[in-house]
């Protein structure tokens, strides 16, 4: 009766495929080498961003002590300006959203290989995509409220911008998953380029362009509190203003005002992306 | 009368096909046999246009079909439909507006953009509908039906373009035997009842026998036989698939299912 792994059939293989057997070893190195490199970027960084034990234990404290001044929350008599202040970022957060997505959606169209096959069209709108995109939204604040002064208005326009190369990147290359078949379907009836557009490929993608158009929404409710650091409009000018007056418990109440309101959107949209991704003819 | 005039298409150093010259008469039933990679469905696309020939011509009531373009080549395709083995339908979209996108080419533009249809369109599809038992699920997503459902929403698609021709490109690769039987009806009575001309590519000899009035065979991008079901002697088909004979007499009710099964994993 025949082994099915004789020794000497294993022996005689091993030897034919040293090959095989070697790549196992070099991607072990590969990895030793990549994990001593991360140890030597981490020590780097801890010493440039002078990282100190002792520095930390100190703080800590004062970190305790902040704790304790900032219970409980509690606004004063400005908890109307508060609660508007919270609705203008949001405004800034949906505001900033929409443009930057109604802007994104043409380019991103003219950025799609299925769509318009002009490769030098393509890679400029794409770089011009990144740089944008490379931009923070901080910078973004900062450039608009020289360009249109203090206010909500320069905070819409950095969302809108900065999202402008991120939607266009992302929906370009979410058009370009369409599958082709139908578009064929629909070029073969007689139908134009337009109409190509609108029934073979549209719906197969709006969907999915809708879900992330709440998800960055999700997350931008979240830039336009820090943006407003800088005074670009809404509650982050109050955050700021209440932290460098040492008013610890309004400090405290607009943190916990944000965070119940970006738990409630996070929770609102993410219902809204499921029901979207699920079953809705466009 | 169609006239195929030495068509020829290559995709870089490969020729799909080569030099094909084909008359076709109004009102046939044309079926291309080959085995696979025999330039069948390139052959179909070519003719509506869209796949676009390396050399040769495609006359239709001597106009040269090759040399359309913008509306004449909208206006063209509208008049030779196009039935996928895929269907190619917009899954998302529900059966009526599948099949009033048949009507695109009739529509004004801009109506059609917002989905806005007259109801002399709408009309027209549901008849459509109608005439295959399909008119109660115009409301439903495409994507929810079966696949014989599907290709039958793709010939309503076909129909209501109001076409003089008909071109399926294996139209059953992907259906039971059931829906087989359906689908090569459903082209027979558009046949023989409006007297559109059809061209359809099939696998199987069976079918081709039992349908086509004319069987037209292709080999490596050439045409290899022309001529009437009865025509199509064993050692023909030998010659065309390469087999032998008896493989190929038998072959085609087993491909049937085996290439539906694969079209549904995938
Ligand atoms: N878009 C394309 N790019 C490159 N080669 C292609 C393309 N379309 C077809 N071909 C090649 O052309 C040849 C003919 O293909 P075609 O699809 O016309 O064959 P077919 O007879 O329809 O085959 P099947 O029965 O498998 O559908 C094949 O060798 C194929 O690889
Ligand atoms: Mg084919």
């Amino acid at each position: 009766m025949n082994k099915l792994f004789a020794k000497d059939q294993i022996a005689e293989t091993t030897r034919r495929h040293r090959g095989a057997m070697v790549i196992g070893r070099s991607r072990r190195r590969q990895q030793a080498m990549f994990a001593i490199g991360a140890l030597v970027l981490l020590s780097f960084g801890l010493v440039q961003a002078e990282v100190s034990p002792t520095r930390i234990l100190a703080g800590l404290g004062r970190l305790g002590e902040f704790i304790v001044l900032m219970i409980p929350p509690d606004a004063g008599s400005s908890t109307r300006t508060y609660v508007e202040a919270l609705g203008e970022t949001l405004s800034i957060a949906l505001l900033g959203t929409m443009l930057a997505a109604l802007a994104a959606l043409p380019l991103a169209i003219l950025a799609s290989r299925n769509i318009l096959p002009i490769w030098l069209v393509r890679v400029l709108m794409r770089r011009g995509f990144d740089s944008i995109r490379g931009v923070d939204t901080l910078i973004w604040a900062l450039i608009w409220i020289g360009v249109v002064g203090l206010g909500p208005f320069a905070g819409v326009l950095a969302i809108a911008t900065s999202d402008l190369g991120a939607f266009g990147k992302l929906f370009s290359e979410t058009l370009e998953t369409a599958d082709q078949r139908p578009v064929e379907g629909i070029r073969s009836t007689g139908g134009t380029a337009l109409q190509e557009l609108r029934y073979g490929i549209l719906p197969q993608v709006l969907p999915l362009i809708a879900g992330q158009i709440l998800y960055y929404f999700e997350s931008n409710t979240r830039s336009a509190t820090i943006i407003g650091i800088v005074g670009a409009g809404g509650i982050g000018l109050h955050l700021s203003e209440q932290i460098r007056t040492l008013e610890w418990q309004k400090v405290s109440f607009i943190i916990v005002l944000v965070l119940v309101t970006v738990a409630v959107i996070d929770f609102i949209s993410s219902k809204l992306r499921a029901a979207i991704s699920g079953a809705r003819p466009v | 009368m169609l006239i195929i005039d030495n068509l020829t298409k290559t995709f870089g150093s490969a020729t799909a096909v080569r030099g094909v010259s084909l008359n076709i008469e109004r009102g046939a039933f044309v079926g291309v046999i080959g085995r696979s990679g025999a330039g069948k469905s390139t052959l179909l696309r070519m003719m509506n246009r869209l796949t676009q020939p390396t050399s040769g011509r495609i006359l239709y009531g001597g106009r040269d079909v090759t040399a359309l373009c913008g509306a004449d080549l909208r206006e063209w395709r509208r008049s030779c439909a196009m039935i996928f083995q895929q269907f190619n339908l917009v899954g998302r979209l529900d059966v009526m507006t599948n099949v009033l996108t048949g009507r695109l080419a009739h529509a004004s533009h801009l109506r059609s953009l917002f989905n806005i249809w007259t109801e002399a369109d709408k009309g027209i599809a549901l008849t459509a509908l109608e005439q295959f038992d399909m008119a109660s699920l115009a409301a439903q997503r495409v994507d929810q039906l079966s696949g014989g459902q599907q290709q039958r929403v793709a010939i309503c698609r076909a129909l209501v373009q109001e076409p003089d021709m008909i071109l399926a490109d294996e139209p059953i690769a992907s259906l039971d035997p059931r829906n087989t039987k359906a689908v090569m009806d459903a082209l027979l009575r558009i046949n023989k009842h409006f007297g559109i001309t059809v061209v359809c590519n099939l696998h199987s000899l069976d079918l081709a026998r039992t349908y086509c009035d004319r069987l037209v065979g292709m080999a490596a991008g050439q045409l290899v036989f022309d001529g009437s079901p009865a025509d199509l002697t064993e050692s023909v088909a030998r010659e065309l698939y390469g087999l032998e004979a008896g493989d190929v007499m038998e072959a085609p009710d087993a491909a049937v299912p085996a290439r539906g099964a694969v079209a549904a994993a995938a």
